[in-house]
């Protein structure tokens, strides 16, 4: 940086006031910008109306519901199973990862526990459903940013995950494989050793992702400093998952909570930053993404033989009661309340999911910013639109 | 299997700022701590209880305390980690559920059957709706579960919004959803919905149209093949109970 | 192509089948996904591996109006109809739809919701129709393959004279 005269910094301010005094005299008023629910940079059909002085943004509101399918009341006419159909489509990136918490909940209603191995075939799927989706989100982000390559990376190295979860569940990203007591098969012959290899490729792909963006000049001054959430706001909002590991709280479920999944076997560690703004959350993703690559193969490595199934009953009923279990989702917090009244089918189940709370924060997060910071910090949030709208 | 009915957002015997939590005995100090200072803070406010042990507690409250609540929770108890808030409607179905679900069998011609009676879940109850909301001490791993009666025919609860502001939008589906009005939120708009949309769509009075014009067929074991002339192959309609459904865990 | 030359059928056949030909093979497909078969889509046109601009589909445009083509993916609610009605009319003719997956064929896995559109297809004309929930990117690809030769064998002048489409 050439060293800046006194006269020049003055005539720079200058300039700035006279822009904001024409503003003053012109009395321009705000004008209303409507982002969506088709555009590029929206994640699916979100729709933001924000309402502009100049480049800044005056009110943000996002509008929700173009993707609302009205879960809470379909769960109520379909049988236990046939929820598990449907709802792992709800965060339709993070395939196994939707199912897993309700499974769960259904399974403490019912006072079973999976076999020790079905729990770690669950686990695995989480993490590579966890891999799946947050390569996405950094192959995303860059191209939020303008960056088109890391994209095109981002497509070629999610095949090999996707292939590894299609061979066990014979479903790319909708597995439907998860089954109340168990999971529904056991992995085909040599999937163990594809899978270690694909883990290989897609720590090549992080390390890609580390050369080719985080050390870019022009993606930290994107995004360092932009967004940044205070951690009491963040705990206020419900911000979950890696957002709120952001901004410096050390939380994660996998290993605060004890659901049934065999987290506790394998040795991994929580990664926060302290920052809180768009770079923490890309490096929060990038680290994790990682440490779930280590976890998978610390667990194919210590996986042992075993049934997959417990023994349940061929219909199932759930007795009555209330139960709610929460997951560490590759999107934040994933949580079923169900309210069983022991029919066939759920009395009432609450789905909480993490894209819901981590938006909610934008009319309060989006004050105050350029609108290119719209873009990248909607991209650093990281929703996905059938999370939040159910 | 006494202690692995339930779990709340961390399970663990990790020490309480209240008393040392035993991990397997049926006395769960964390949580009865838990409800004596809620108690101690809210007087007549805390209705009920339920705790199952080394998992989960259920407290439910009144109306007037709602508001109350909120703040002890977060302020008293830590509790300063948003979950969610939402409703639940206690009233059975008048089209019953499930795959004998009536809707399908009355358009089949089959009596209506009798609904059965009106029951409430963990904590209790005495309305047909209820508001529930969850919060989280981040710090000490615990969760507690709120539950407070809304009201029968307007419901309507104070807002948690100036306590958490996270409640927002929560509010706002869930009056959408159940109809419930939330006093003193700045502004109950339509979130899901399209703005002229007509009714509480989870209320368990509104109907899924598309189920009475083309009811579900039942739990059908091999499908027919599209374009089959055979009458008999087609298992729609209510004569073949559930009961005689032979793999409800395969997609159906 | 004006003076009339199409509409009245003075355009030899071999000439119209010839630009026919070269219409199907450079096709700009609208970006636009809405729901979990935005990811097959994306995996079809933004992978390397199911490639889709070797068949001459270009995935570039992000407006309306620029693309030929528009492959609804994902459920279409109710709410969002009316964008998908006024985004494909600012389409400019001839343009094509392509309905990916069984949310928006039929209305899918959420057919009893209370605010799912039962199939896209109530809202604008669909050509091709691809299933699956959600289909592989190779079955997108075959439903390109399969709207290729539907434009293939289109009549030019019912087209350009705004009849209703016949394929012979």
């Amino acid at each position: 940086m050439t060293a800046i005269s006194d006269r020049q910094k003055l005539a720079y301010v200058a300039a700035q006031a006279s822009d904001a005094r024409v503003n003053l005299e012109l009395e321009t008023e705000g004008m209303i910008l409507n982002i969506g629910p088709q555009h590029p940079a929206t994640h699916g059909t979100l729709r933001i109306v924000a309402k502009l002085d100049g480049e800044q943004v005056i009110h943000a509101e996002p509008m929700m519901g173009y993707m609302h399918r009205g879960y809470e009341k379909l769960t109520e006419v379909r049988t236990y199973p046939q929820v598990t159909t449907l709802i792992n489509r709800i965060d339709w990136v993070g395939s196994f990862a939707n199912e897993v918490p309700f499974i769960l909940a259904a399974e403490q209603l019912m006072g079973i526990e999976a076999p020790l191995r079905a729990q770690y075939i669950r686990t695995i799927l989480f993490e590579m459903g966890r891999i799946a989706n947050i390569i996405l989100f950094l192959g995303d982000m860059a191209v939020q940013l303008g960056a088109l390559t890391p994209i095109f990376y981002a497509f070629r190295d999610r095949e090999y995950v996707l292939n590894q979860i299609e061979a066990v569940t014979g479903g790319r990203f909708h597995p439907n494989f998860d089954r109340i007591g168990g999971v529904k098969d056991d992995f085909p012959k040599g999937w163990i050793e594809d899978s270690l290899s694909a883990m290989v490729k897609v720590r090549e792909f992080c390390d890609q992702m580390e050369d080719l963006l985080m050390g870019s000049e022009i993606f930290q001054a994107r995004t360092r400093g932009v967004g940044v959430i205070p951690p009491d706001v963040a705990q206020q909002f419900g911000l979950s998952g890696a957002n709120a590991r952001a901004s410096g709280i050390d939380w994660d479920l996998r290993r605060d909570s004890n659901v049934g999944l065999v987290y506790g076997d394998a040795d991994w560690k929580v990664w926060t930053h302290p920052d809180g703004d768009s770079f923490a959350r890309f490096w929060v993703r990038l680290q994790e993404t990682r440490e779930a690559t280590s976890i998978v193969d610390q667990l194919l490595g210590s996986i042992k033989g075993g049934p997959i199934m417990a023994k349940v009953p061929r219909i199932i009923k759930v007795p009555e009661g209330e139960a709610y279990v929460a997951t560490e989702n590759p999107l934040g917090e994933m949580g079923y309340y169900i309210v069983s009244k022991g029919d066939l089918t759920p009395f009432r189940v609450k789905i909480r999911t993490a894209s819901f709370n981590n938006v909610s924060i934008t009319p309060w997060l989006l004050r105050g910013v350029y609108v290119p910071d719209i873009v990248t910090i909607l991209g650093s949030l990281y929703f996905i639109l059938g999370d939040i709208d159910r | 299997m006494s202690s692995s009915e339930d779990t709340t957002i961390p399970v663990s015997e990790s020490p309480a700022a209240d008393a040392p939590s035993e991990p397997a005995a049926p006395v769960d100090d964390l949580r009865e701590g838990l409800v004596e200072r809620l108690t101690e803070l809210l007087g007549d406010g805390v209705v009920d209880h339920h705790i199952i042990p080394g998992k989960d507690v259920w407290i439910r409250v009144t109306a007037d305390a709602w508001q109350h609540t909120a703040e002890s929770v977060r302020y008293t108890l830590g509790c300063r980690y948003f979950g969610f808030l939402s409703a639940i409607d206690w009233m059975p179905s008048p089209w019953g559920r499930g795959m004998e679900a009536e809707v399908d069998t009355i358009v089949h011609g089959k009596e209506a059957k009798e609904l059965p009676a009106q029951t409430t879940g963990y904590a209790g109850g005495d309305t047909r709706f209820q508001v529930f909301a969850r919060v989280a001490n981040i710090k000490d791993h615990f969760g507690i579960t709120l539950k407070v009666d809304a009201g029968d025919e307007t419901p309507s609860v104070p807002t948690w919004t100036k306590v958490f502001a996270g409640a927002d939008w929560h509010e706002r589906e869930t009056w959408e959803m159940y109809g419930i009005d939330f006093v003193g939120h700045p502004f109950l708009r339509h979130i899901y919905l399209p703005g002229d949309f007509e009714g509480n769509p989870c209320r368990k009075d509104f109907p899924l149209l598309a189920r009475f014009v083309k009811p579900w067929p039942g739990i059908v074991d091999v499908e027919p093949l599209p374009g089959s002339d055979e009458p008999g192959s087609d298992t729609a309609g209510s004569d073949e109970p559930a009961a005689d459904a032979s793999a409800p865990e395969e997609t159906a | 192509m004006g003076l009339g030359l199409v509409e009245s059928g003075k355009m030899p056949k071999p000439l119209t089948k010839l630009l026919s030909i070269s219409r199907s093979y450079s096709m700009w497909v609208y970006q636009w996904g809405l729901a979990c078969c935005a990811l097959e889509m994306g995996a079809a046109f933004g992978s390397p591996r199911y490639d889709v601009m070797r068949l001459g589909v270009i995935p570039f445009p992000a407006s309306p109006r620029q693309a030929d083509l528009v492959v609804i993916s994902g459920t279409v609610t109710d709410k969002m109809a009316p964008a998908i009605r006024r985004l494909y009319e600012q389409m400019p003719d001839p343009k094509y739809v392509i309905s990916m997956g069984s949310c928006a064929n039929c209305g899918g896995p959420y057919w009893d919701s209370y605010s799912v559109t039962k199939g896209v297809d109530q809202i604008i004309p669909v050509d091709v129709y691809v299933p699956g929930c959600p289909p592989r990117p190779e079955a997108l690809l075959e439903g390109v393959v399969l709207l290729q030769q539907r434009i293939k064998d289109e009549d030019m002048q019912s087209r350009w004279r705004g009849e209703p489409i016949v394929v012979q």
